[in-house]
């Protein structure tokens, strides 16, 4: 479970990017994000692993008040929760197999990976994860020289192998074609389901959010403006999301 | 400064772009240096360069072929004293500069405090040319190879901690970015993020690295530091054969150096 008790962000600079969030996210929820640029998506989402700390409020991970941690502490936080980004993030000249291997780098000391060793079990948990996606063939190639939508699932095969319980995807499609991005859509779908992972994601299509994900919440200028099942997603609410109503070419991101 | 206009009557300028200031600079001062330099065409001796090469790729008078292209076995003790040093020198010296190129670069160590410093001490390494710490070895350890070693590390010190900083500095840092998302420490993202990126480089400078010092080190010799650049300095004077044949040996060990460093370096790419 992931709660937000009226936390604010405030940049060094001044930006107020999170103006009182209070949410409660369940476990196997699949949450899309949605909101204009600049409306403090992905501030809300790297809140959740304190890739950003906040200014203030209260931010409860089970149970366990996120804010203050640090150390050891925020590495086994961190551990429990995968992150997939918009570019991938992979190490393009590393193997397919060892960018997913480094999934498992937060389980050990730091002194017995610097030499590279992972045992046998890590390595299966590794294939286990490439067999899910799919691209258990793709092990080892150099992961550059795989296409968009297998360098995602390459990334999303490196959080499985986390054994996270929770996922957090920050613009997962953005830079993906529309066919890659409803096979990758049903990656996230099929994660969501059979392995029981809440999904948090931030997205840019409306459609797809509310095709995929069971829960909308819309953000705007730091501030929760929508929250609720994508099937109460109407035009009214998009207006209040984005200001404007949407047209219909602007809707569908296919 | 060029002016647009297009058919709209729309009009952009595109701006001065400053390399012509840098170019014209330059130019000026060679122009201003020629007038210093003082050029003596009667000076120079085609006939003797001639007389020298002839000296050089001939058997001095009294030896037969066999001598000359015999001094080569003579050879073979101080070529591997110079490939060694050569050797050790550039392995010591790059790993020694691997901590330092990590302190120096801004996206590992953020603060000024840390980088500034370092990179001042390696500024003030790498003006000390090679020969320079060479007769500085030599006058605290003596003439020998290990004189020799400790100018190239110190050389090699020198380049690679500059080389390596920054290419430490031009690593796509988003692969950091994941591996602290899944809760590596600050080391375990260096290693699995950082490292991957940076160690062919890395690689492929000390091969060429190890390149240029096998040829600096032939020079080395001269002042004492060892090797085969001892074997020309004792014999240039009186046995132009023997530099000679050395320069041949010398010219084919640099060339098979030169090949292999450059099929490495290709298969690292």
């Amino acid at each position: 479970m992931i709660k937000f008790i009226d936390v604010v962000k405030t940049y060094p600079n001044g930006t107020q990017a999170l103006r009182g969030i209070n949410l409660t996210i369940s476990d196997g929820e699949f949450v899309a994000i949605i909101g204009l640029s600049g409306a403090g998506k992905s501030t809300l989402l790297r809140s959740i692993n304190k890739m950003h700390s906040i200014t203030s409020g209260q931010l409860f991970i089970d149970d366990v008040e996120i804010s203050s941690i640090k150390g050891k502490e925020l590495r086994m936080l961190r551990r429990n929760i995968g992150m997939i980004f918009q570019s991938f993030n992979l190490v393009k000249r590393m193997s397919v197999f060892n960018n997913v291997l480094t999934g498992r780098v937060a389980y050990h000391s730091t002194l017995k990976t610097l030499l590279g060793l992972f045992p046998r079990k890590d390595k299966l948990l590794a294939l286990e994860s490439l067999e899910t996606m799919g691209i258990l063939d793709k092990s080892f190639q150099r992961a550059d020289q795989l296409s968009g939508g297998q360098q995602q699932r390459v990334a999303l095969a490196r959080a499985l192998t986390q054994e996270p319980k929770v996922i957090l995807a920050d613009e997962p499609v953005a830079s993906l074609d529309p066919i890659t991005t409803v096979q990758v859509m049903d990656d996230f779908a099929r994660i969501n389901r059979d392995y029981g992972i809440t999904i948090v994601a931030n997205m840019h299509h409306v459609d797809l959010a509310v095709k995929y994900a069971t829960r909308i919440i819309g953000i705007k200028d730091g501030e929760v403006v929508f929250d609720g099942p994508s099937s109460a997603i109407n035009d009214e609410m998009l207006v209040q999301i984005y200001g404007r109503s949407l047209k219909h070419d602007e809707v569908l991101g296919e | 400064m060029a002016k647009y206009t297009i058919e709209n009557g729309k009009t952009i300028t595109k701006p001065f772009n400053k390399v012509w200031i840098v170019i014209g600079i330059v130019l000026s001062l060679v122009i201003i240096f020629s007038y210093f330099i003082t050029f003596e065409p009667s000076l120079i001796n085609l006939p003797e360069l001639g007389v020298i090469i002839k000296k050089m790729f001939t058997p001095k008078a009294g030896r037969t072929w066999g001598d000359y292209f015999g001094f080569i076995n003579q050879l073979w003790e101080p070529l591997i004293s110079t490939l060694e040093m050569s050797l050790a020198g550039t392995v010591i010296g790059s790993l020694m500069a691997v901590p330092m190129a990590i302190l120096a670069a801004k996206n590992i160590f953020k603060s000024r405090f840390v980088y500034a410093p370092i990179r001042f001490i390696m500024n003030l390494i790498r003006t000390i040319p090679a020969m320079l710490l060479a007769v500085l070895a030599v006058y605290f350890v003596g003439i020998g190879v290990l004189s020799g070693l400790i100018a190239i590390t110190i050389f090699t010190f020198g380049i690679m901690s500059k080389m390596l900083y920054e290419v430490i500095e031009t690593v796509d840092m988003s692969p950091y970015e994941a591996l602290e998302s899944t809760g590596a420490s600050k080391t375990q993202a260096f290693r699995y993020a950082i490292f991957p990126q940076v160690f062919p480089v890395f690689l492929s400078y000390l091969i060429y690295i190890f390149e240029i010092n096998v040829r600096a080190s032939a020079i080395l010799g001269y002042v004492g530091a060892g090797g085969i650049g001892m074997v020309i300095k004792d014999n240039i004077l009186y046995n132009y054969d023997r530099v000679g044949a050395t320069l041949i040996l010398m010219l084919v060990v640099i060339l098979a150096v030169q090949f292999t460093s450059n099929y490495i370096r290709g298969k690292l790419q």
